[in-house]
């Protein structure tokens, strides 16, 4: 194959922070199935957004988000990442700019944790230095001791830790973009917790342009800037914000989709401050307390853990500056959904 | 030939370093050198302890003795050799292609040919062609060719969807996805076959005498037709002694070769 | 020498009795040995599979028989016991050893612990799980193990002829002993198909048989 200058490539490499997605009438049909498996799929990303698609499984969200590194090719339908048509790249080089990571991992296990993650920085033809360098750096960043870890093969690794190495791997080169396939699916509630807190303190300091397939809808509202609920052919039901599906959902599908609890699904976005804070002096002392960064789900779990009718709020320094009970709880969500059900109207 | 094993089931030790040289070479690894070179004195001493005859001592000496083993491992490695030089490329082609029909056509010849005994090829190849060494060679090369093809295409097949997905997903192209991931982690079952085929061709080299190729096969057929034991024996224990050291050095070889963290 | 269509089916016309006589035999020696075989190896496997020092012991044992070539063990036997059946018989059991020995233990230590603890559980002693349940959700495992075994035992039983052993190595050998005649090459094609045939025949009765001595609900 003739190799030239692929400026197109070159605009998409050299951004290393989030780059602007767009999907437009992306269409997928396997040759021996009557329905596409995804149609007329239409959608912009902003640059630094973390979008969740979420939907029942064989909805087509992966197969969606496939398309975008060409891991599947589109039937018909246009991709562009920051303008530049995708379609038109090799898909070999474009891929090395993508971060890729899948639910069942698939690191190498014949290759170290550093040879692992140095694969991309190695087909880029980065010196010995910097991948190391650069191995390192992602190492420490995912939370692995590089002294300790990097020599290690992958079967020497807890689940967990193959992850975080899953995703400094698709971090290697700083790519603008990254794919994720259910990452976190394979662990387990409470590795699961803490790798999605790290990831979003580490997409606090990247901001790359993510695009997150999931199933777990509790997953895509506390990890989402944008949530599209999909459903068959990967037709887009509601994409917005995850406040605004949970207190506007679009349709029926949405709200089953939502499923019960949609209140105290809503409290896991809204920081404690949102409440009026009781009296300081309401608190009973020696009780557990609740920081103001801390979410008005945080403070209900505290609440009903300690059996105490009301909590302290302190802020960073530690100092007191409120209280916090159910009925100050309660009150956030009134004022923010009048009507919860139906039946509450009459 | 593919058994089962529970080797899977052995739970990995986590070491912050394998020692692989440690459990490479350890005390196990030196039984079968240490028995044949066992069973090699006791052969010795009991024919030192014989009064052997003017036919006997024809064959029993070290040059003819030597001379046979020559023809023996000659035979055996260069139709090895061919054999990996042959049947690992058309492995790998043959797992490229898209062709599901042609490869249930060639893993049905593969079973056939499975079915089909040395002994008939190699003497059939005489009648329809000739007798001797190139005969033999060629016997040896289309008996054991099968096990490394079959191995070598079920190695790049085995190699986890997931992980071949992953290397596309990097931005690997097709060349470099076989090169850095699916035959070094195929690297295990192909040398397997290529060991499966290294003894066979022991066995199927003991044969060539029939066809006048050589080997140890002749001091076998002679102690028997001449109805003189020792020399029967010593050819016997001679090649079993060579099966085993060949298959101890192929099996070495193995876990030498094996991809760490494997 | 090139093949005569009309003069094989002749030979095969004039010689239908014995090439059936044959094919009898072959099959009889790899049966009787294979029996022989399953009853030593099974009771091994039984003896040895949660004792990891005789278990690797005895599977080491039977890797060595298997690759010493078979010339030379058919060889070794003969100033032990002479000629024909015996040594046949008796190298071939050698031969199917280390499939079915390895294939037992395997399926006996492959029966997960979940299910050895619930039939403690119920009060069976370890032998009783053994038998009642740990060999007949083994079975197909064993029986892959000798299926195996009748392959490779098929093909050795060619070579026995040569120490006069039973079966179709007779007509293979006859082949070559007439080398340059016009029925040399019928004899060695008509004993290397015969024995081709048979282990097809054989592999597809083996499936045919582990397909109804399994259990129902082991069977995939």
């Amino acid at each position: 194959m003739p190799k030239q200058p692929n400026t197109a490539l070159l605009q998409i490499a050299g951004k290393t922070s989030g780059a602007l997605i767009e999907l437009n009438n992306v269409t997928k049909q396997y040759a021996n199935q009557p329905v596409a498996a995804v149609q007329n799929f239409s959608m912009t990303a902003q640059p630094g957004e973390l979008i969740m698609f979420v939907g029942p499984s064989g909805c087509g969200k992966t197969t969606t988000m496939k398309m975008i590194n060409r891991i599947i090719e589109p039937t018909s339908g246009s991709i562009s990442i920051d303008g530049r048509d995708v379609l038109s790249l090799d898909p070999s080089e474009l891929r090395r700019h993508i971060g890729y990571v899948i639910q069942q991992i698939g690191l190498f296990p014949h290759m170290t944790i550093a040879e692992n993650i140095g694969v991309v920085p190695k087909l880029l033809n980065w010196s010995k230095e910097k991948t190391s360098s650069r191995v390192d750096e992602l190492l420490s960043t995912v939370g692995l001791e590089p002294g300790d870890f990097a020599h290690r093969y992958p079967k020497q690794l807890s689940g967990g830790q193959q992850q975080r190495v899953g995703v400094a791997r698709a971090l290697a080169a700083d790519p603008p973009v990254m794919l994720m396939d259910e990452p976190f699916g394979a662990t387990d509630p409470i590795t699961r917790e803490k790798l999605q807190a790290e990831f979003l303190r580490l997409q606090a300091s990247i901001g790359k342009t993510i695009i997150f397939v999931t199933h777990d809808f509790d997953e895509a509202v506390r990890l989402g800037d944008r949530i599209a609920v999909l459903s068959n052919r990967s037709q887009i039901e509601q994409f917005d914000t995850p406040a605004n599906i949970l207190s506007n959902p679009a349709n029926d599908y949405v709200s089953s989709f939502i499923g019960l609890g949609t209140a105290i699904k809503r409290l896991v976005l809204i920081p404690v401050t949102a409440a009026r804070l009781g009296p300081a002096n309401a608190a009973a002392s020696g009780g557990p307390k609740v920081r103001t960064t801390d979410s008005l789900r945080d403070a209900l779990d505290s609440l009903v853990l300690s059996g105490l009718p009301a909590l302290a709020v302190v802020d960073e320094l530690n100092k007191a500056v409120g209280s916090i009970s159910v009925d100050q709880i309660s009150g956030v969500l009134g004022a923010e959904v009048p009507v919860l059900s139906p039946t509450a109207e009459a | 030939m593919v058994f089962p094993t529970a080797t899977s089931a052995v739970p990995t030790v986590l070491r912050r370093k394998a020692r692989r040289s440690d459990e490479i070479w350890s005390a196990k690894r030196f039984l079968t050198p240490t028995l044949v070179l066992l069973v090699l004195v006791v052969l010795f001493l009991w024919l030192s302890s014989l009064t052997l005859d003017s036919i006997e001592l024809r064959t029993l000496n070290l040059d003819y003795i030597v001379a046979r083993v020559r023809e023996h491992l000659g035979l055996t490695v260069v139709a090895s050799a061919l054999v990996a030089v042959l049947a690992i490329p058309t492995g790998i082609l043959l797992s490229r292609t898209r062709s599901r029909v042609l490869k249930a056509i060639v893993l049905g010849i593969a079973n056939v040919g499975q079915a089909t005994p040395a002994v008939g090829v190699i003497i059939l190849l005489a009648i329809i062609w000739q007798t001797g060494y190139l005969t033999a060679l060629v016997g040896l090369v289309v008996y054991s060719f099968l096990p490394v093809l079959r191995n070598t295409m079920i190695g790049l097949q085995q190699v986890d969807e997931n992980v071949r997905e992953s290397a596309f997903g990097m931005g690997m192209t097709q060349n470099q996805v076989l090169l850095r991931i699916e035959l070094p982690l195929a690297v295990p079952v192909i040398l397997a076959g290529l060991r499966t085929s290294l003894v066979f061709c022991v066995g199927v080299a003991t044969i060539a005498t029939f066809i006048n190729a050589g080997g140890l096969g002749d001091m076998i057929v002679n102690g028997l037709k001449l109805q003189r034991y020792p020399v029967l024996v010593t050819g016997a224990v001679l090649v079993a002694c060579i099966a085993l050291l060949i298959d101890w050095v192929a099996a070495t070889a193995e876990d030498v070769l094996r991809p760490r963290g494997t | 020498m090139t093949l005569d269509l009309n003069g094989l089916l002749t030979f095969w016309a004039r010689r239908w009795d014995d090439i059936l006589e044959l094919l009898g035999e072959h099959l009889a020696v790899v049966a009787v040995a294979l029996v022989i075989a399953m009853v030593i190896g099974v009771g091994v496997g039984m003896l040895v599979w949660d004792k990891p020092l005789p278990r690797s012991a005895v599977i080491t044992a039977a890797g060595v028989a298997l690759t010493i070539p078979s010339l030379a063990l058919l060889a070794l036997l003969i100033p032990a016991v002479g000629l024909g059946w015996t040594p046949t018989v008796i190298a071939l059991v050698m031969y199917s050893l280390l499939p079915i020995v390895r294939n037992t233990v395997v399926g006996l230590r492959e029966v997960s612990p979940a299910i050895m603890e619930s039939a403690m559980g119920m009060g069976m002693t370890p032998f009783t799980v053994l038998v009642r349940v740990q060999l007949p959700m083994a079975w197909p495992i064993i029986l892959t193990g000798v299926r195996v075994a009748a392959q490779l035992t098929i093909g050795v039983a060619a070579i026995a002829a040569y120490v006069a052993g039973p079966g179709l190595g007779q007509f293979i050998f006859q082949g070559l002993s007439s080398l340059g005649s016009k029925n040399a090459l019928n004899f060695a094609l008509t004993g290397t198909l015969g024995v081709v045939l048979l282990a097809l025949v054989v592999d597809a009765a083996f499936v045919a048989i582990t397909r109804s001595t399994t259990s129902r609900g082991l069977r995939a």
